[in-house]
């Protein structure tokens, strides 16, 4: 097919000049036999590497999920407490752990994408060995959205273990939160992705902590009711991504007393798309030259 | 010559790369046979890994109508997963996971080409003998020296089984044991049908692996030949060296009509000449450590070709 396009072109006469100055077509390439890997195994790949390397120090990363809940129950919902009534008709200190259960995966999430994927990014290099693997830039990052929802899925789990160890909760409904969890994990991972395209150097994460995660444990109803807040900061505190997060979860720890909203679920889905994609596109232009 | 030779596997033409104002490739292309290794020649800055980063999807060119890629049958502006599938890459940075040993680096790395557990396992202690760091199965990416990093990227490189080999720069800052070692296992998978694209500032690393080179220089393809061909066609074939500057005086008015070319430095010259027996005839008067007439190689093309001066990225 080739060689008969160049016989047909040949024919015609070209002007001299312009032979002189074009170079020769591309020759016809004959397409190698290769299938691209599908697309669930470009994601478990990513995934699957952040396990083993997260796994490699098991203790000194598994073992903060379980002792953090454990300071905060024990020092603030058990010591402050006391001197304390029930938060929107739930006793204080249930009240708090199940707040407890989403500020861990939304902790652990953040870190996860904003100093661990800047770390990759920019000093381990990480991201350009592993994009001269069959996989997109879509896919490594995806793949680490869904990373960090496994490890809010994991977080939330400790916490609730915790919490059942202590008898603060019986086991039941609440056993959903761990997927909550999930779901935190990767709407904060998609916000941290967004913040990390942005950020050029690493003490810049500092704004982000303080500034915006840090807040939210007292703007997101964890440690009182979004009800108790101003007039004026209420729409805020509903436009948090946390808040959401919060309150799902407290609506499958006491059920009947807390509503269930579809709006927090709608919310975390939409807020995660549309945060994601805004954050891949960004950071695309940085792993891609 | 294999059977294989003369089978095109890469075409490029007309690629262009801007970052801002600078204009890191302009209008370079080239074809490339199967099973062939092509050194890209060039100062810091040439555009060299810009292009090698275009053609396996880890950068993308300038839009321009008139670009075409073709990387084993497939565009990497539409087609990058499967140029990865049957490529591998050293990129210049080894980028290992210093949490995971060496065996645990590869397997993490084989799950991105689909491998099978039992598969990855045997492809791995096979190459790493390969590339003789079979001791190091078990060792810490901390424990490795700079040569042992740069050859367990190669494996890492090699778990696909590819059939094209990319290597940006790979034996910078190694010891002259560990870069015949690599270069060797460079031959050996060149023989067995791989296409090698090398990027190098070694001249020497060019002439040992290159069947073709290509000179590149500001974003731009300065020349483009095999090393001999182009040692015969581009440059003189003697060069006498005049370690002492302050005797030129005395040398240069014995040219008479020869033609002789000048590089001048701060402390030598180099007087390049087609006529052995003349540079012979020049240096009379002058002491053995004053002087040195060779050969001239792919150092002196190279210079000749992109210049003496530094640019600002060197």
């Amino acid at each position: 097919m080739n060689s008969s396009n160049q016989s047909a072109r040949s024919a015609q006469p070209a002007p001299a000049v312009d032979k002189a100055h074009k170079e020769p077509a591309l020759p016809h390439i004959q397409p190698a036999d290769v299938q691209k890997p599908p697309l669930w195994a470009r994601l478990y790949a990513v995934w699957y590497r952040h396990v083993r390397v997260y796994a490699r120090n098991i203790i000194s990363n598994g073992l903060p999920p379980f002792l953090e809940p454990l300071v905060f129950l024990v020092g603030i919902g058990m010591g402050l407490g006391a001197y304390l009534t029930k938060m929107e008709g739930v006793p204080f200190l249930e009240y708090l752990a199940t707040g407890l259960l989403m500020t861990t995966a939304m902790f652990t999430s953040a870190f996860e994408c904003s100093f661990g994927t800047f770390i990759r990014l920019e000093y381990e290099k990480a991201y350009d060995g592993m994009l001269a693997a069959p996989i997109t830039v879509w896919d490594l990052l995806i793949g680490e959205i869904l990373w960090a929802g496994t490890k809010g899925f994991f977080f939330t789990l400790a916490v609730l273990v915790v919490i059942y160890g202590f008898g603060i909760l019986p086991i039941g409904l609440s056993l959903v939160a761990p997927f909550i969890g999930f779901f935190t994990g990767a709407m904060f991972a998609a916000l941290s992705l967004l913040v990390t395209s942005f950020v050029k150097n690493i003490n810049h994460f500092n704004f982000y902590f303080s500034g915006f995660i840090s807040p939210m444990f007292f703007f997101a109803g964890v440690v009182f009711p979004v009800t108790n807040l101003p007039v004026i900061v209420r729409p805020i505190s509903e436009a948090l991504p946390l808040t959401h997060a919060v309150r799902l979860t407290r609506a499958f720890s006491f059920p009947g007393e807390v509503p269930f909203l579809w709006a927090d679920v709608i919310y975390i889905l939409i807020f995660t798309l549309l945060i994601g994609i805004l954050g891949v596109r960004r950071l695309k232009r940085r792993l891609i030259d | 010559m294999p059977e294989f030779s003369k089978t095109p596997v890469i075409g490029a033409r007309h690629i262009y790369k801007t970052y801002g104002q600078v204009k890191a490739v302009q209008n370079v292309g080239f074809t490339i046979q199967r099973g062939t290794c092509v050194g890209f020649l060039g100062p810091n800055g040439a555009g060299k890994t810009t292009v090698m980063k275009i053609l396996y999807g880890k950068g993308e060119p300038d839009p321009n109508p008139d670009t075409e890629i073709n990387v084993f049958g497939y565009d990497p502006r539409s087609h990058q997963l499967h140029i990865k599938q049957l490529s591998g890459v050293v990129t210049q940075e080894d980028s290992l996971d210093e949490e995971l040993n060496v065996e645990q680096n590869l397997q993490v790395y084989a799950k991105f080409y689909g491998m099978r557990h039992r598969r990855a396992a045997a492809r791995i202690d096979e190459l790493l003998e390969f590339m003789e760091l079979g001791e190091k199965k078990r060792s810490r990416i901390k424990e490795l020296s700079g040569g042992m990093k740069r050859r367990l990227v190669i494996v890492r490189a090699l778990l696909g089984e590819p059939s094209l080999l990319i290597l940006d720069e790979p034996t910078t800052g190694l010891d002259p044991q560990v870069r015949q070692l690599i270069w060797d296992r460079l031959h050996l998978l060149k023989r067995s049908g791989v296409t090698i694209l090398l990027t190098t500032h070694y001249m020497q690393e060019a002439a040992q692996l290159a069947d073709d080179l290509l000179i590149m220089d500001h974003g731009k393809v300065l020349l483009t030949g095999a090393p001999q061909q182009l040692l015969t066609e581009q440059i003189e074939p003697y060069v006498l060296e005049l370690k002492n500057k302050q005797r030129a005086g005395e040398i240069e008015p014995k040219f008479g009509s020869e033609r002789i070319r000048k590089e001048e430095y701060t402390e030598r010259i180099l007087y390049y000449s087609h006529n052995n027996g003349m540079l012979n005839s020049l240096i009379g008067g002058l002491s053995p450590s004053e002087y040195h007439i060779r050969q001239s190689d792919l150092e002196d093309l190279f210079l000749k070709t992109t210049g003496r001066k530094l640019n600002e990225l060197q």
